[in-house]
């Protein structure tokens, strides 16, 4: 086609006649096909080719005229013969040691035929062009290969790397420690893989430092472009069988230890940032301390800090310690402590910006502005940035002399990266931050630092199961730390709001985290990870011993350890969900009733942090659009309400969802996270047998041609993204500012822009799209969009028992407060509140159906005055967050009679069973025993029969999966867990009128007969499957189940059981006696003729065959304590175990 | 996949003059997959690590014609001239060369004393 064209003759004569114009698109074309074929190293159309014209043109405005003929001979004959050959004429070709066969030859015919027609001349001018183009690529690279050198060697890690390797040769552990700029990080790594270590794991606290150290590292070794490279954090991996290094946090790593105790796949380890004393870093030393004996060829090397590093090189007997000294330039402390009066006297009262504007005055005033360097305030949280930013922005705009940027963790990540860009000329950057920017961010161009000396953190109180969030006095390590932020780029100043003498009695180090946090995931970890007793593990610095004795407990209430302290089968499956126990069961739950797709996406949404942007709390307009997404059963259905919304605007192609969330004030990343999340969820349950293996759906050749396309072109955005190497600094706008935080317009062009802005490209949505099947998506998420009312309360129950037993009720006097005054009490907390963003803090009403209700049945016409209703609520909720208040999060309601029969670990009865306690601290009054003991009675079947579901469950995860890996549940068994499901949503729908009442500590005391002289065992043959009845040892009564004792509750009236038989017939045998209650449900629960139990929806033969499963399951068992052999299901194994605690 | 395209590295390139530390992957006229491009020198040659392009080569160095000391392509340690000379003996033999390479040199000199001081102030 193109010789074609040149036939019909272009812009230019042949030889000799007409003007030669370089810029003819014809003859540009001509020479492209000369020179910059498939073979050439220049290719058509390429952006190598686009790049070769912009110099060409530049070469040509450059172009010289030619030297004479006759240049100058050197005046002196050459001295050695290799000068003897020099070019007699100076031309700068001779300079270019490349040469090009292209358009070499004779000319003729085939596809280079159409050089023919390009005069000779010409042809050799452009050929010179291309050489010098050549030449001029190699000339860069080799600069910045030069000079990336020359950086390195520079580095004061580099003068230590012989050392290092000397160590490191003659010791298994080695430690490094050196201050932040010396080049650690970076270095040590490359150092390894020079001297010819090959798998080398480097661990990181934070994920965003392993990509964006894989990255550095790769670039530096030289292998931006290789694989040998990589990083792994937990939704991505750049990992292959070439990497020689990764890049990973100290999660991933456990996790891959408790795979492989013995960590074949590596020869050396690198701990990174062990000073920070994070958790798993803490736990991972220890782990690293046991296993190094067991790998004597393996090499371990610490990086730290120049903190407390004889606690690290102690740890590890002594080993040697190569200290590095940092790269700081000199930074002038001044002390400015807060004067008395403009100290907040209460820790409601709002910090007083005063102190912070005058230091932001005394900038202005010592320093000029055309000398750059930028303030960096450090904060306790995020109220106290607020306060500072409203102070701080009258002052910028009048002066228009500085910009103001908050930080914080909970910043849109648009918002966060603001703090990057650059001021214009003039203008100082004043970023207002919490402690994430003494390590976690760095910023360049900060001079100024002021210190508030002060750090909001979570801390632990084991005792009420309860995290707060509390500010404290920094440690002098962490100002140190703070202070060196203004000296990395030049000399600094630091302003710390303290006396020197107050720095003097800051604690040395931060309290490790390991010291304030709760340690049910740790322990449950070393559990799984046979570490034995986590009382006696060797920490570096062993945990409060109430912290572990409270994990303990909580997993042994959660039904992880049993009352030996070993994992049972669900801690085991439970161990291995890299979430919260409480999200972990949740999952396990929902797997049995079909709810997977829905519980996915809460326990994955529970597990992110909230995608509500706090700030648009106040905003009407948010407001009103989030009100669709809102659910008045609790706060994770409004998540599973906003994913699946989401999706559906994903799914739609001309939809943009990242307008959508900013119109509802959700944070969009946070909705990616819970994409990665759930799949990953996914994964774990089809790994464990939990979930069949989705089979896939491949569709017709067409659909799969069309879908095969859209990847590859996805693949294509994504990679075109990672050569422009994402974001460019932007300069910051004053008065686009002045708001603090991103107007609607900005945060729509910033992100991602490739190219030159031709076209925008949400690297996100790639990615996302990338990772994940959205039409699977879709289709979960309308199907979730309309869950029958059957599916929505079986939901909340599977969410209720996971939660359980995190608890509140509601105070018994809310219906006469004003919204904002609703009380809750937990067990072991009085006067929690709930979380403003809590669906239940605008809708208060919600939740006081049973107390309305109880309200109406008080009027005269009723005699009842008890608070009696049929409709009282607990609520269920995800955590308990301790700030200025104790605050309820992400709450669920839920019916409170149902979930207590149905969830608690203790119940205890009166002998007519009218009276229930629930875990010691509800008590239930229900309206006639004939009721009560009716659906008491469903209660017990129902849990035994959720528990032997739930076992048999856990046992096929236990069991070899066969050749396609998926263990899908067999018919009979889904068949029974349906029927499981219908009834638990009967027993859920059952109206019974009740009072709910939480004990006194009083009555709390005197709640229980105690043991008894009599003793002998009512006659009650298979009440409860095989459970003997045995008297209690300590409530009195009989212990009937492990958790439910029957008449074991002094009551005022002193009534003898027997004397409580009354005539009863039974409404289905006929069978006609006097019967004290506990034999009526003995009789019910056994009679031949009842509609309840297994055979319920299920055929005889089924029955027979899911009890031949059960009986399966059951294994010997010998109880230690009271010396019996026993055939028992696990369950049942624990269940008994209970009995003797 | 990438592993097949990363060419097996040879050794290390050390120049001579200026110290400088790269593995090179080839040393001859005709890098791997250069196509239509050949050298005019025997040199150490690495793949471009700047440039996504995996046939894409960077000459790093070559032996001086004169001394055969190897020296890399930087402007501090050599020039190309027809053949490769490392600075030193260029600038031993400079009458021997062009006008244009003689003041080139210069400026090449004048140039890296500044660099250098440069350096110097900042540490
Ligand atoms: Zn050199
Ligand atoms: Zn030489």
């Amino acid at each position: 086609m193109l010789s074609k064209r040149a036939e019909d003759g272009g812009c230019w004569e042949p030889e000799g006649c007409g003007q030669w114009d370089w810029g003819c698109p014809e003859t540009r074309s001509r020479l492209e096909e000369v020179f910059f074929g498939d073979q050439d190293v220049i290719r058509r159309g390429s952006e190598d080719c686009r790049r070769f014209w912009a110099f060409f043109e530049r070469l040509q405005t450059f172009r010289k005229p030619k030297p004479g003929p006759e240049a100058e001979r050197p005046p002196e004959g050459p001295r050695c013969p290799a000068l003897a050959d020099l070019p007699a004429t100076y031309d700068p070709r001779y300079r270019i040691n490349l040469a090009l066969l292209s358009g070499d030859g004779e000319p003729g015919p085939g596809p280079r035929g159409a050089h023919g027609r390009l005069p000779r001349d010409r042809l050799a001018e452009f050929r010179r062009a291309v050489l010098h183009y050549l030449d001029f690529g190699q000339k860069q690279s080799f600069g910045k290969l030069a000079k990336l050198q020359r950086e390195r060697a520079a580095l004061p890690m580099a003068r230590y790397r012989q050392h290092l390797l000397q160590a490191l040769r003659e010791h298994q552990v080695v430690v490094v420690a050196g201050d932040t700029g010396c080049g650690k990080s970076t270095q040590v790594p490359q150092y390894l893989l020079a001297a010819g270590f090959s798998h080398v794991a480097c661990t990181q606290p934070r994920r965003i430092a392993c990509i964006s150290l894989a990255k550095r590292v790769g670039f530096e070794s030289l292998n931006q472009y290789g694989s040998q490279v990589g990083y792994q954090i937990r939704f991505e991996s750049t990992r292959s069988p070439a990497t020689r290094i990764v890049f990973l946090t100290e999660g991933l790593l456990l996790r891959q230890i408790q795979r492989e105790p013995g960590l074949p796949q590596y020869q050396v380890l690198i701990v990174d940032e062990v000073h920070e004393r994070h958790l798993h870093s803490d736990f991972l030393l220890g782990v690293l301390r046991r296993l190094l004996p067991a790998r004597p060829d393996l090499k371990l090397v610490l990086m730290s800090a120049t903190i407390n590093i004889g606690l690290f090189s102690g740890y590890f007997s002594h080993a040697p310690v190569v200290q590095v000294p940092g790269r700081l330039f000199p930074i002038t402390v001044i002390y400015q402590p807060i004067p008395k009066e403009e100290v907040p006297t209460s820790k409601v009262e709002r910090l007083d910006p005063r102190p912070f504007l005058r230091v932001l005055q005394a900038i202005d005033r010592k320093y000029p502005p055309e000398e750059r360097g930028d303030l960096l305030v450090f904060l306790s949280g995020m109220a106290e940035i607020s306060a500072v930013l409203e102070a701080f922005q009258p002052y910028a705009a009048h002066t228009k002399r500085w910009v103001v940027l908050p930080l914080h963790s909970a910043l849109s990540i648009t918002d966060q990266d603001k703090v990057f860009d650059v001021p214009p000329p003039g203008v100082r950057k004043c970023i207002l931050s919490t402690n994430i920017a003494e390590t976690s961010v760095t910023i360049d161009g900060v001079r100024f630092v002021l210190d508030s000396g002060k750090v909001k953190e979570m801390s632990f109180d084991p005792k009420a199961k309860l995290q707060r969030l509390q500010e404290f006095w920094i440690s002098r390590a962490s100002a140190e730390q703070r202070k060196g932020r203004a000296g990395r780029t030049g000399p600094g100043v630091c302003y710390r709001l303290y006396a020197e003498s107050d720095y003097d009695a800051f604690a040395p180090y931060p309290v490790p985290e390991i010291q304030r946090v709760a340690l049910d995931a740790l322990v449950l970890q070393m559990k799984s990870m046979g570490l034995g007793d986590p009382r006696s593990f060797p920490f570096i610095e062993p945990p409060p011993a109430a912290s572990l004795e409270t994990a303990i407990i909580y997993l042994q209430d959660q039904g992880a350890l049993d009352a030996s302290e070993h994992l049972t089968p669900i801690g085991t499956l439970l161990s291995q969900l890299p979430v919260d126990v409480v999200i972990g069961k949740i999952l396990i739950l929902g797997c049995m009733f079909d709810l997977v797709e829905p519980v996915l996406t809460m326990a994955a949404a529970l597990s992110v942090q909230s995608p509500f942007v706090r700030s648009a709390q106040s905003d009407v307009e948010c407001g009103t659009a989030r009100k669709p997404l809102e659910s008045d059963h609790g706060d994770p259905f409004t998540l599973l309400n906003a994913f699946n919304a989401w999706v559906q605007v994903k799914s739609d192609r001309s939809a943009n969802s990242r307008k959508w969330c900013r119109r509802r004030g959700l944070e969009e990343h946070r909705m990616y996270e819970i994409a990665n999340l759930r799949q990953q969820f996914k994964g774990l349950l089809q790994d464990h047998g939990l979930l069949a293996k989705a089979r896939v759906v491949t569709g017709d050749s067409y659909s799969r041609q069309q879908r095969h396309r859209q990847r590859q072109e996805l693949y294509q955005l994504k990679r075109r993204h990672e050569e422009g190497e994402g974001r460019k600094r932007k300069v910051l706008r004053l008065e686009a500012l002045e708001g603090g935080s991103s107007s609607g317009e900005e945060a729509e062009v910033s992100g991602s822009q490739a190219g030159d802005g031709t076209h925008h490209v949400d690297i996100q949505d790639v990615k996302f799209k990338l990772r994940h099947d959205v039409d699977q998506l879709q289709a979960a998420a309308s199907s979730a969009q309309d869950l029958s009312r059957d599916q929505l309360a079986l939901l909340k129950l599977v969410l209720g028992r996971g939660l359980y037993p995190q608890l509140a009720a509601p105070d018994q006097y809310n219906s006469c407060r004003k919204d904002s005054d609703q009380f809750f009490h937990t067990q072991s907390k009085q006067g929690a509140v709930l979380h403003p963003t809590c669906v239940f803090a605008n809708n208060p009403d919600l939740l006081q159906g049973g107390q309305a209700e109880a309200q109406k049945n008080q009027g005269p016409l009723s005699d009842r005055r008890d608070g009696s209703s049929s409709q009282h609520q607990l609520l269920a909720f995800v955590s308990l967050l301790e700030t200025n208040k104790p605050y309820l999060v992400n709450c669920v309601r839920l019916p409170a009679l149902q979930a207590l029969l149905l969830f608690s670990r203790s119940l205890d009865t009166d002998g007519d069973c009218s009276r229930l306690v629930a875990d010691g601290w509800l008590q239930l009054q229900l309206e006639g025993s004939e009721g009560a003991v009716r659906i008491l009675s469903a209660a017990l079947r129902l849990r035994a029969r959720w528990e032997e579901a739930l076992d048999r469950q856990l046992a096929r995860q236990a069991w070899p999966r066969g050749e396609d890996g998926a263990a899908t549940a067999p018919k009979t068994e889904r068949k029974a867990a349906a029927a499981l499901g219908r009834d638990l949503l009967d027993f859920m729908r059952s109206k019974v009128s009740y009072s709910i009442h939480r004990l006194t500590a009083l009555e709390a005391q005197n709640l229980y007969v105690g043991p008894q002289t009599i003793t002998a065992a009512p006659q009650l043959p298979g009440l409860f499957g095989e459970a003997a009845l045995t008297p209690h040892e300590t409530k009195g009564g009989y212990a009937v189940t492990s958790f439910l004792t029957y008449n074991c509750l002094t009551s005022d009236a002193d009534l003898y059981s027997a004397c409580l038989r009354t005539f009863w017939s039974c409404p289905h045998c006929g069978f006609y006696m006097p019967l004290t209650p506990l034999e009526r449900m003995s009789h019910e629960s056994s009679c031949p003729a009842a509609p309840d139990g297994d055979a319920h929806g299920a055929s005889e033969e089924e029955e027979a065959t899911s009890g031949r499963q059960a009986s399966t399951l059951r294994r010997a068992y010998h109880c230690e304590i009271c010396q019996k052999d026993l055939l028992l299901t696990p369950t049942e194994i624990l269940r008994h175990r209970r009995l003797h605690v | 996949m990438a592993s097949s395209s990363e060419q097996e590295l040879r050794g290390m390139f050390e120049c001579q003059v200026c110290g400088l530390t790269v593995p090179y992957s080839y040393v001859g006229q005709k890098p791997p997959n250069s196509r239509t491009v050949v050298l005019l020198e025997e040199c150490y040659v690495l793949k471009d690590p700047f440039s996504s392009d995996k046939d894409r080569f960077l000459i790093l160095g070559s032996q001086c014609s004169l001394c055969s000391k190897l020296v890399c392509v930087g402007p501090e340690c050599s020039l190309f001239y027809s053949k490769r000379f490392c600075l030193p003996c260029v600038r031993e033999n400079l009458s021997a060369f062009p006008q244009e390479i003689q003041q080139d040199v210069e400026k090449r000199y004048a140039l890296s004393k500044t660099g250098s001081r440069k350096l110097d102030s900042r540490t």
